[in-house]
């Protein structure tokens, strides 16, 4: 962090500039000017360069761009994996076996636990805890620490067994998967799935005793919400103010524009509200679908409408997602029965796919247009810290004021932790295809 | 990675003060990390293939990809490690030896490329901290200038590749006669 601002002995005055956002996925910085007690300017910063999967994904097959996507993220590979392969899936009218459904569920548990357990443990408490990074956190409580790793280790071993690496994962297929595995392979996780479970039972505990900034923000929640389940691969697009879509349809609501300031695009509602994805609009607007054991968890807290407002709480959103995923990974482990076949034929035909799942930081949408031969002529990704990003730069604006009157270095370290809330993965906003360089004559 | 840059190429001794007389052999780890994919990311794993009839039997390589801190609480609690990692910050070509703990509390000027992991201090700090015993041994970074997907070595990281070897080579056996205790 490289903090330039100054407060002047003013109390109604406050810049920052931090060049070098710490503990986010990515290369950002924060503008923040405040005058007269009034928000001029409040901009997160994306400088990371633009990466063009859109483009490199035009002229392959759909089994290719499930492979390709996988790399616009180290930390949430599956998420583009499970929409891109449900997209297509849902383009090409294919039924996949039960068993396989629950494979993909667990693979994206793996994925969920991982995530949640880097950001909470190694990225976010140490705000809360105040020191400056997990190393230091590490001197005064290693055992949380050590928790925490052991927690993330479980998730790495479910996404590694099913997906065949830890890392940008190569098993996913259109119809299923590369390959089946034996109720032996996947019942090897028991073990270590029950300790994470237990651990995110303890970490719940551990972060809803924290004492966190009081701040309440008014804006749009949006989710996937499914009947059944807490939402992964499947649902419809549901909001705090009533939108209910198909998940096909994320751009009859949804659009996505350039700002000058950022090498990502940000994502705002037709009528151009910002609005806020991820564990803790989950958890608002489908914590009814949350696994008992998450459930119980949730209301022992007394925090789920606080939740829903205070982005300082997501970090017990997560926790409990944590054991929600660890639960149901439990629930997939011990059930579990190999399907017939890894996968069901499938032919390749054009037309047109969309879908939409639940990353870890929330919402992911991908469109692609297939030509004749089934080949990708045109992809649209969308992931969620793009369509968080506007929201974030809302909430900033609206809770700079209140730091005001704080020494200056408490003042940032309140707004550092506050985009840190958001767990925004700068990486995978920066992946967009167009660039438009306007030059004025 | 990205590294600040300091006047200390590859060949100044970093680690090894001590007569090699009065020196023990320990076994190493070669971690090394990168994709090769990713044009000059690559570069440490095109190395790692150029050594492995040089490495003494005592001695282990491991692609990692992406460091993370179980590789390093896999490394036996006696043995030494060399870190190989593609850099920013040194000219593309450029091969620079660092010793494994000079690194933790300066993440000033050493931070993760890649955003998706702690940073190289903090892995290694943390490692070293639930081992109870400070990691011992080298990394080895070569410059980079080229990491996009699909991209190809650039032209002086490719040649510097047998060089990269080289200095695997040298790194791993100063930390095999490097006696920690």
């Amino acid at each position: 962090m490289h903090d330039t601002g100054t407060m002047g002995g003013s109390t109604s005055e406050l810049a920052v500039d931090i060049a070098g956002l710490t503990r986010v996925e990515g290369e950002g910085s924060l503008r923040l000017r405040v005058r007269d007690g009034a928000v001029e300017e409040a901009r997160l910063e994306i400088f990371e360069a633009p990466r063009y999967f859109e483009r490199l994904v035009v002229g392959r097959t759909p089994d290719e761009v499930i492979d390709i996507v996988a790399r616009i993220c180290g930390i949430c590979p599956v998420a583009y994996q499970m929409t891109a392969v449900h997209a297509f899936e849902h383009a090409l009218g294919i039924e996949i076996e039960p068993e396989v459904r629950a494979l993909r569920r667990l693979l994206y548990c793996g994925e969920w636990i991982e995530s949640h357990a880097l950001h909470v443990y190694l990225l976010h408490l140490p705000d809360f805890l105040g020191y400056p990074s997990a190393l230091d956190m590490a001197h005064d409580h290693r055992a949380a620490v050590e928790a925490g790793l052991k927690l993330k280790r479980a998730g790495n071993r479910i996404v590694e067994l099913i997906g065949g690496r830890a890392i940008h994962p190569v098993s996913v297929r259109v119809g299923g998967f590369s390959r089946s595995f034996r109720r032996t392979e996947i019942t090897a996780l028991l073990e270590d799935v029950a300790a994470a479970l237990e651990i995110a039972l303890r970490t719940v505990d551990l972060v809803a005793g924290l004492e966190t900034p009081h701040f309440e923000r008014d804006g749009r929640l949006v989710a996937l919400r499914h009947p059944d389940e807490y939402p992964m691969n499947e649902g419809r697009i549901v909001s705090s103010d009533g939108l209910d879509l198909a998940a096909t349809d994320w751009r009859s609501e949804f659009s996505e524009q350039q700002v000058a300031w950022s090498n990502a695009l940000q994502s705002r509602g037709r009528d151009g509200r910002p609005y806020l994805l991820g564990p803790a609009a989950r958890i608002s607007l489908a914590g009814d679908r949350l696994h008992p054991t998450a459930a119980a968890a949730l209301a022992g807290t007394g925090l789920a409408a606080e939740i829903a407002v205070n982005p300082y709480r997501s970090i017990v959103a997560r926790a409990i997602e944590l054991v929600d995923a660890t639960a149901e990974a439990l629930d997939i482990v011990e059930a579990y029965q190999p399907p017939e076949a890894a996968g069901v034929p499938w032919r390749p035909a054009g037309g047109s796919a969309a879908w939409a799942t639940e990353a870890p930081r929330g919402l992911i949408f991908h469109a692609y247009e297939l030509d004749d031969r089934g080949l990708v002529s045109h992809a649209q990704i969308v992931p969620p810290t793009s369509q968080n990003q506007a929201a974030i730069e809302a909430d900033l604006a609206a809770f700079a004021p209140r730091v005001l009157d704080l020494p200056h270095d408490v003042a940032v370290l309140r707004i550092e932790q506050l985009v840190r809330s958001y767990d925004p993965c700068i990486s995978c906003a920066t992946h967009f295809l167009e660039l438009t360089v306007e030059t004025v004559p | 990675m990205t590294i600040k840059q300091e006047p200390a190429p590859f060949g100044a001794p970093a680690i090894l003060d001590r007569s090699p007389r009065a020196a023990t052999s320990l076994g190493v780890e070669v971690l090394v990390c990168g994709s090769p994919d990713r044009g000059d990311d690559g570069a440490p794993i095109r190395a790692a293939a150029l050594i492995g009839h040089r490495m003494p039997v005592d001695v282990r390589v491991r692609i990692v990809g992406q460091l993370d801190i179980d590789d390093l609480l896999a490394v036996p609690r006696d043995a030494g490690v060399v870190i190989v990692d593609a850099a920013v910050g040194i000219p593309p070509g450029r091969i620079v030896e660092r010793p494994v703990t000079g690194l933790v509390g300066r993440d000033d000027g050493f931070r993760a490329r890649s955003s998706h992991a702690l940073a190289f201090p903090e892995v290694i700090g943390l490692a070293g901290l639930i081992r109870n015993r400070p990691m011992r041994g080298l990394i080895v970074a070569i410059g980079g200038s080229h990491f996009e997907l699909g991209a190809p070595l650039s032209r002086r990281v490719a040649v510097a590749l047998p060089a990269l070897a080289d200095a695997i080579v040298q790194a791993v056996e100063r930390t095999r006669l490097f006696d920690s205790t």
